[in-house]
């Protein structure tokens, strides 16, 4: 696995990598790929995905009336930074 | 102190539990947050002042809630996980928040950002995880029961690292709403006891439809405390052949089909039950696959921006930026880019849809065998717990490893209740059993759990430190 594709699949989940975890996830790769290459010995042709436990339904639709309302002072509590109600971000035109 | 113990005592458990958690934690470094202040609100519940420890993923209003990542060492859900609001309707009291692996990806308890957790058989050997935090205020006498969350083997694995009964459910049988995701098609909510009799109680209390979890099922809830007595002729043992051919602890495979033969001996029908083995050998990266992919999507959330630790930034995406890049672990970003390769578009056919597949084949495959069974049986792990110095240095591509220490996925691909108790010492270490039952069926689970514990006698073990 090239060091630049390493770093591409970081970039889109935001985040940066150090030499050290490149390093790294290179072995981890070698690993990995034998594993994979597992998953060709199982014939798979005409099946189906499988996406959860049980293909149960389980949703539905209920009236739409609120319901669990986190109030707006409860939903910023955490928030780094806020300000008048909204989160605060670095500005966009300077 | 087990559950009944504890309700006996009344307000004097909890005291008790909390001067534990004190004492203890220093050597077992197994709590991320103590709570000092938590009170029985229902003396009359099932759980009536039952100190309970609380694994660090479940939201919990008020009390700092982690998942031992730097990423939410502020965060402090503003809101009850509905476990945490049921156990509190029967009484129980919060002592601790315990705990895990970083965002529960983990099955060793070393990458918790408050440090490894100690088992207390050994204090040089891990817990397991990623619920070892739990696992460890169990098996210590500090609490008679404790929530976990298993998405792999995340309270089973640990379990038999630390002699007590660790229970995961049927898919959807607890709710997970206010609980951390790690990977939602396979995670499950389950928990620590020291006794058959004390899980099945549990389970009472913490089943149940939640509309707040669209996953969560309908299924009517049972008295399972009241439904445990059996006899062995009626009870059907499954043994995973694959499982016990991998072992190279010939003593592990000597405690193992000793009971078998007892279990036997006592009138239980038992068959040996073969997988085909490129099947089981490819569970371990069938899951892999899946539960990286999963996560990646399930954190994306933590961005520094709405809630959790934040770093400055010139814009957005580099606040973002910096935030994942500092509050996620080495581990957690490697876990992360195996997610996001598998998902990308040029790889997701070759990989994570065809780990999805495998998947389907698996369970195909397992329900067929469970059909003429009562439960799946075999050992929970062919090893004691390891030493925390040498947990990494693992050879991931033996059948041992891919096999004997991977199986219990089995139970997470198909949503069935699954459950591991001790089977023996071995130097003076828990070794465990794993059982599996079908979707649903937690009586005969529990049934037949009841019935190896009555066989080996190893229930209520304490190891206090």
């Amino acid at each position: 696995m090239e060091k630049s594709k390493l770093e591409e699949y970081a970039n889109h989940l935001m985040f940066r990598l150090s030499d050290e975890e490149l390093a790294s996830l290179e072995d981890d790769f070698v690993t990995l790929s034998a594993q994979i290459a597992l998953l060709d010995k199982i014939d798979t042709s005409d099946v189906e995905a499988m996406v959860y436990p049980f293909d149960v339904k389980t949703t539905y639709l209920r009236d739409d009336e609120p319901d669990h309302v986190l109030s707006q002072e409860k939903a910023l509590a955490n928030a780094p930074k806020q300000r008048q109600g909204h989160f605060v971000l670095p500005r966009v035109v300077k | 102190m087990n559950i009944s113990e504890a309700k006996k005592l009344k307000e004097e458990a909890v005291i008790k539990s909390r001067m534990m958690a004190k004492k203890s934690n220093e050597k077992l470094n197994a709590i991320v947050t103590l709570i000092e202040d938590d009170k029985c609100e229902n003396p009359n519940g099932k759980l009536a002042n039952v100190p309970i420890a609380v694994k660090d993923n479940f939201s919990t209003s008020n009390i700092r809630t982690t998942a031992c990542s730097n990423i939410l060492n502020n965060y402090i859900a503003p809101y009850d996980a509905t476990a945490i609001k049921k156990i509190k309707e029967a009484g129980a009291v919060m002592i601790a928040k315990s705990s895990m692996d970083e965002l529960a990806m983990g099955g060793s308890n070393l990458t918790a950002n408050i440090g490894p957790c100690h088992n207390p058989y050994d204090l040089k050997r891990i817990s397991g995880g990623s619920s070892g935090g739990s696992a460890v205020l169990v098996a210590s006498g500090v609490t008679p029961l404790a929530l976990g969350t298993d998405t792999g083997d995340s309270i089973r694995k640990p379990a038999a690292f630390c002699g007590v009964v660790g229970t995961k459910p049927s898919y959807g049988r607890i709710s997970r709403y206010g609980v951390i995701p790690y990977a939602s098609s396979l995670d499950h909510v389950g928990y620590f006891t020291t006794n058959v009799q004390d899980a099945a109680l549990a389970l009472e209390v913490l089943a149940g439809r939640d509309d707040l979890d669209m996953t969560s099922s309908y299924e009517e809830v049972l008295e399972y405390s009241k439904l445990l007595d059996y006899e062995y002729k009626d009870l059907t043992f499954g043994v995973i052949d694959n499982v016990v051919d991998v072992l190279s602890d010939l003593e592990v495979k000597e405690t193992f089909l000793k009971l078998i033969a007892e279990l036997e001996e006592k009138g239980a029908k038992i068959k040996h039950i073969h997988f085909d083995n490129d099947l089981m050998k490819a569970l371990f990266p069938t899951y892999f696959i899946i539960a990286n992919a999963e996560a990646t999507a399930n954190h994306s959330n933590l961005d520094g921006v709405r809630f959790g630790v934040s770093k400055e930034g010139e814009s957005m995406e580099e606040v973002m930026i910096n935030s994942r890049t500092e509050g996620f672990s080495s581990f957690i970003k490697k876990r992360f880019v195996v997610g996001s390769y598998s998902l990308f578009e040029k790889n997701q056919e070759r990989v994570f849809k065809k780990a999805q597949k495998v998947r389907r084949v698996v369970c195909e495959s397992v329900l067929k065998e469970l059909s003429k069974v009562d439960v799946l049986i075999a050992p929970a792990s062919g090893k004691v717990a390891p030493y925390i110095q040498n947990e990494e240095k693992q050879d991931e591509l033996t059948d041992e490893y891919l096999i004997a220490e991977n199986h219990m996925v089995i139970a997470n691909f198909a949503g069935l209740p699954s459950i591991t108790l001790p089977m023996g010492f071995k130097d003076g270490l828990p070794l465990g059993v794993n059982l599996t039952a079908k979707a649903f069926d937690e009586v005969g689970m529990f049934k037949c759990a009841k019935a190896f514990e009555d066989l080996t006698g190893l229930k209520d073990l304490v190891k206090e430190v």
